[in-house]
């Protein structure tokens, strides 16, 4: 379905220095450096799939996702989606695949988002009656009855995402490539924008490839995740595997009885707020009243014993064992890779 | 660019880049209207040849000469050179890439739809001209009409070609605009936007006659002036033909070439 070989993108980026004597330097002598972008990246992706393609800003994830959709063409390796190499972006591939990006727009920005389906059902000669039924389900599932008439400069974002994905969708491909499709979406419209995703997905057994910034995008739609940083393949496995391997630890949260001023055992952490006794203090909200916890991060295999020890010495107590926020797994993640 | 599929969607791009022309409707007419260089140039020229003809062409041949140059500038001339520009440098042809047909069909849809509105307003201004200057006699042979138009449309595709390669530029520079500027300068002179070529020197004439800015406008303009006699048209149409062949490579090159390199920037 999708196989990834060696994967390298190597931009050359013309380097200026600034100001008037920069500018006239330039003519005469151009300085290039290389940036690496993707460095040798190899996975593959069955057929049905939903995999999150994660790592930080500049990591080479869209870069990666552009060469799969034929839009970049490789500095080296391999790449084969469905049997084609998009870099020749034959006919038979294009109309297979779709790349929805958050941040470009294929609806005409003048013109309602009515007319781009028009437009793409000739482009991707799709059957009257399919048209019909595709627009039908996509304007229930993602409710663009209302949105459908009016010109794209007059919807909101999160209208046009939901149009532009809409859009992507007419031709139903088998493979979806979703860079950042819930980027500066509320969190209402970024649940329905993942909601439609999973149903499509289960609806037409399509790939689904997706970029995300938003970790509730990840966990709810990927069970696998291929993590890259500086260009390199550094994770390809389970989203429950993962977690484990980078942040193992357990959160234990402990809110003594009201009262309660001694000192719990290491590694408890003494709370951020200003003390015990904040507990259920009218017009808190939770949130604050959490500042009045002790916090411990501690492996699974720990956690009955330093519970144990802090209870004999705190009786009472709330306690609450945490599993860590996917968040901060992966500000660990790339803060390691940062200092690699 | 598979031809049933370009038969099929041709008229859906018809109707949709005729909703957009009427959506950017006062931006069209601007731009229709900005390109009234041949009436200042007839105002001149017709004031050069008051005492007599200028190159053997008199104040009447002058003014059909850019009668007829204002015409067959309204249906040759294109902008996809400054889409093309905008849409590489920004990124914003990654999403046009995606689909199954190449974006150069919609820019050729984008100007023939226009064609119209663009004989709309040019209408009334040849009118006025006739008018001024009755004697004229601007062609009205069928068969003279029906080649001028030939010609018309085959230094539109010269026009359109070249404006491709131009455009297609942008994937190696970002200066690629100054380039064609200087293009286009050269040819204001030597494709007889500023004058007949026929009022150059002759060793210049020699030159121009070969040069592809003939073939993107001064052919049609001498055809149906008048200017050429009917026993050149074929002669004429030929060089046409092969600038057409030329330019159509060097624009393929430029753009399969270009792609290649695409940075698809933006996102």
């Amino acid at each position: 379905m999708i196989r990834v070989s060696n994967l390298r993108k190597i931009y050359r980026v013309p380097q200026r220095a600034p100001g008037l004597g920069g500018a006239f330097r330039s003519l005469f002598s151009r300085e290039v450096r290389e940036v690496r972008a993707v460095d040798g990246v190899s996975f593959e992706i069955a057929p049905g799939e939903r995999v999150g393609f994660l790592g930080p800003n500049g990591a080479g994830k869209t870069t990666t996702l552009k060469m799969l959709a034929g839009l970049l063409v490789p500095t080296a390796g391999e790449l084969s989606v469905l049997g084609h190499v998009p870099a020749r972006r034959d006919v038979k591939l294009l109309e297979r695949i779709t790349l929805v990006m958050g941040q470009k727009q294929q609806l005409l920005w003048d013109l309602p988002p009515r007319d781009t389906f028009e437009l793409n059902r000739a482009l991707y000669q799709i059957p009257d009656a399919e048209f019909r039924e595709t627009v039908e389900e996509l304007t229930r599932l993602l409710e663009l009855a209302p949105l459908l008439g009016r010109p794209t400069r007059n919807l909101s974002l999160g209208e046009r995402m939901k149009c532009e994905l809409a859009a992507a969708l007419l031709h139903r491909p088998a493979v979806l490539f979703l860079d950042e499709p819930t980027i500066g979406l509320d969190v209402v419209m970024q649940l329905q924008v993942r909601q439609f995703i999973a149903a499509w997905n289960a609806r037409f057994q399509s790939t689904v490839l997706l970029t995300s910034h938003y970790m509730d995008d990840v966990q709810a739609l990927c069970p696998r995740v291929i993590v890259i940083a500086r260009g390199t393949l550094r994770y390809d496995g389970s989203l429950k595997g993962l977690v484990e391997r980078h942040q193992p630890l357990r959160r234990v949260r402990l809110r003594p009885v009201s009262g309660f001023s001694g000192a719990l055992p290491a590694p408890f952490r003494a709370p951020v707020g200003a003390g015990p006794g904040r507990r259920g203090v009218p017009g808190e909200s939770d949130e604050e009243s959490l500042e009045a916890d002790h916090v411990a991060d501690v492996p699974p295999g720990d956690v009955g014993a330093l519970l144990h020890a802090a209870l004999t010495l705190c009786p009472g107590a709330d306690v609450r064992i945490e599993e860590p926020p996917l968040e901060e797994v992966f500000a660990r993640l790339f803060r390691a890779e940062a200092g690699a | 660019m598979t031809p049933p599929r370009v038969l099929t969607a041709l008229p859906t791009l018809f109707r949709i880049g005729a909703a957009e022309m009427t959506a950017y409707r006062a931006e069209v007419l601007i731009w229709i209207l900005t390109s009234t260089m041949p009436l200042v140039m007839l105002a001149i020229w017709d004031a050069v040849a008051a005492d007599g003809p200028v190159g053997g062409l008199s104040q009447a041949d002058l003014a059909r000469y850019f009668t007829v140059t204002l015409v067959v500038r309204q249906l040759t001339s294109c902008w996809v050179v400054w889409e093309l520009n905008q849409a590489i440098r920004t990124g914003s042809l990654s999403p046009q890439l995606l689909r199954p047909l190449s974006p150069l069909w919609f820019h050729a849809v984008r100007h023939w739809v226009a064609l119209p509105l663009r004989i709309a307003v040019l209408l009334p201004v040849v009118a006025l001209l006739v008018v001024w200057r009755p004697e004229m006699a601007l062609p009205a042979d069928p068969l003279h009409l029906a080649v001028a138009a030939l010609a018309s449309l085959l230094a539109w595709l010269v026009v359109f070609a070249f404006q491709v390669a131009f455009g297609a530029l942008a994937f190696w520079s970002g200066q690629s605009l100054g380039l064609f500027n200087l293009w286009f300068g050269l040819w204001t002179i030597f494709g007889g936007y500023l004058m007949p070529l026929s009022v150059m020197p002759e060793a210049v004439q020699a030159v121009a006659t070969y040069l592809p800015f003939r073939s993107m406008l001064s052919v049609p303009v001498e055809i149906a002036a008048g200017l050429l006699p009917p026993a050149a048209w074929p002669g004429a149409l030929a060089l046409q033909g092969a600038w057409v062949l030329g330019a159509g490579v060097i624009a393929r090159l430029a753009w399969t070439r270009g792609l290649a390199r695409y940075g698809a920037f933006g996102a």
